[in-house]
């Protein structure tokens, strides 16, 4: 095809755009719509699941040392520590400074830790976060190779609370996703076919003609990818500012924030970039695809 | 060229709407394809286009063979075809200058072609001062004309005119088959499908008579009030 042919094709392509506002105005309302369904489900999925991460993140395994372990033999503890897999930080915590730290918090009670004199019953001991909960059981299992452990602390319950709630979001929220996907795959498909089927005696008299399918396609399928563009663009706009206002409120609310966790709320500046290429690439995709496809019912003349 | 070996067409419902047929419509020509509704004379338009296929037999326009033509050279076939619809058929978004220029931008023609030819061909249909008029804003006579200059711009071999005047006044009736003869006296074979009998006694020529999905009648007639 000549460079005229293609820039015709594009110009028609437009232009249909302004002939038929009304249809384009309903394709990109329902774009838009379905695009936010779809956006804001996968934003409340990220967000819940960087809250659940965070209710993570608070909690530690305490590994207890035997009494009287050297110097030596604790580094070298606290080294084979650190090389297990899913291990993210190891923190060793002296028997004295945390005797000292005891008798802080415990301060009233200090007729206890006089009757003690110079004794120190406690023992060294690491604090542990990992990095992936779920594999919690097979870490402390590695841990427990090691030599000198007397005992191991773990939160077995909660983690064990957390994992099923991680897996039941995972479940739920993936089918809300993907029913919002469908839902809205079958509005645009109902939309695009409404345009095309006012527009298909036109079809019929290209075809006519001797026009390829190719040739009729081409001006739906750029209609359908700047309507999708622009809705895509409009999610963003609408998103962005949804996003916003309700981060804004939950950093208000410091209950709530000192159960997830400050850092759990996904800022919109970190996820700016990937929302946009979403948003946008989507809606051009879909609305293209969409538009394309259903030109062929009435292509075939 | 048309030609038609022994072509049966039988519909999905058991519907035979042509049968047998045997016609050949040579290069230049002029014919007259009359007949009642349903006697067959749409099937046949339908078989010329390639819109359906015969259920038996052979048929050839402009040197294709339909029956083993594959989908993909449709479109090259049709561009060898002018057609003329009853209800024109014009797209309303469209001037009457992108109306006939869309056909020429189908088969890809340069911009300076198209610019060259659109104006000759509304020239000939009497439609230069409606250039910028959209479908909506001519009569049905104008329609028509639009129509048969879409028809003729991109100089095909074969224009398949089905009920032109069926839409419009009697006397504009006259006017559109003149244009067609006109166009035919050019070199171009023209085959009107037409119900008025007044009309074809009026100007003669070639007669071709389908009724019940049988060729009745092929033969050249003198008009009452044109010289064949």
């Amino acid at each position: 095809m000549k460079f005229s042919g293609i820039r015709y094709l594009a110009e028609q392509g437009m232009e249909n755009i302004a002939k038929n506002r009304m249809m384009a105005f309903a394709s990109f309302c329902v774009l838009l719509v379905s695009l936010l369904l779809v956006g804001s489900s996968v934003l409340a999925y990220e967000n819940i699941s960087s809250m659940v991460g965070g209710v993570e993140a608070q909690n530690e395994i305490i590994v207890y040392m035997n009494e009287d372990v050297s110097e030596e033999l604790l580094s070298e503890t606290e080294m084979l520590i650190k090389n297990i897999p899913n291990i993210t930080q190891v923190q060793f915590c002296s028997k004295e400074e945390e005797y000292l730290a005891l008798k802080e918090r415990m301060a009233e009670y200090d007729v206890l830790f006089d009757a003690l004199g110079d004794d120190n019953p406690l023992v060294d001991s690491f604090r542990i976060k990992i990095a992936d909960i779920t594999q919690m059981n097979k870490t402390i299992a590695q841990i427990q190779q090691i030599e000198n452990i007397m005992r191991i602390n773990a939160p077995y319950e909660f983690v064990s609370f957390l994992t099923q709630l991680r897996t039941i979001l995972t479940w739920v929220m993936g089918a809300l996703i993907s029913a919002m996907i469908i839902v809205s795959m079958v509005i645009i498909s109902n939309t695009t076919k409404t345009s095309v089927y006012a527009r298909r005696e036109e079809i019929q008299i290209m075809k006519y003609v001797g026009a390829t399918d190719a040739f009729i396609r081409v001006p739906f399928f750029i209609e359908g990818m700047i309507t999708g563009f622009l809705a895509g663009c409009g999610a963003l706009v609408v998103t962005w500012l949804v996003y916003d206002a309700l981060v804004k409120m939950i950093e208000n609310q410091v209950t709530l924030l000192n159960i997830i966790g400050i850092g759990s709320i996904i800022e919109f500046d970190t996820i700016y970039v990937n929302t946009a290429l979403a948003y946008v690439l989507g809606g051009a995709l879909i609305g293209a695809v969409g538009s394309a496809f259903s030109t062929r019912r009435y292509i075939n003349v | 060229m048309v030609e038609l070996k022994d072509v049966s067409v039988t519909y999905s419902s058991g519907v035979d709407a042509l049968e047998h047929v045997n016609l050949k419509i040579n290069d230049g020509d002029f014919a007259f394809v009359v007949g009642a509704s349903g006697a067959g004379k749409s099937t046949l338009i339908k078989l010329l286009l390639k819109e359906i296929d015969a259920t038996s037999g052979t048929v050839i326009v402009n040197g294709y063979q339909l029956g083993t033509l594959r989908k993909n050279k449709i479109p090259e076939l049709r561009r060898t075809i002018g057609i003329v619809f009853q209800d024109f058929r014009l797209i309303s978004s469209m001037t009457v200058y992108e109306n006939i220029a869309f056909v020429l931008r189908v088969i890809d023609s340069p911009p300076k072609l198209i610019r060259k030819r659109v104006p000759y061909v509304m020239s000939l249909v009497g439609l230069q001062e409606k250039a910028h008029a959209y479908p909506h804003e001519l009569s049905g006579g104008e329609m028509q004309r639009v129509a048969i200059a879409r028809a003729l711009v991109n100089d095909p071999k074969l224009i398949i005119a089905d009920e032109p005047t069926g839409n419009i006044d009697p006397e504009l009736s006259y006017e559109i088959v003149e244009l067609l003869r006109t166009i035919n006296m050019q070199g171009t074979t023209v085959l009107m499908v037409t119900h008025e009998h007044e009309l074809v006694k009026r100007f003669g020529g070639r007669i071709i008579n389908i009724t019940d999905g049988q060729v009745v009648f092929d033969e050249i007639m003198e008009g009452t009030d044109y010289e064949i």
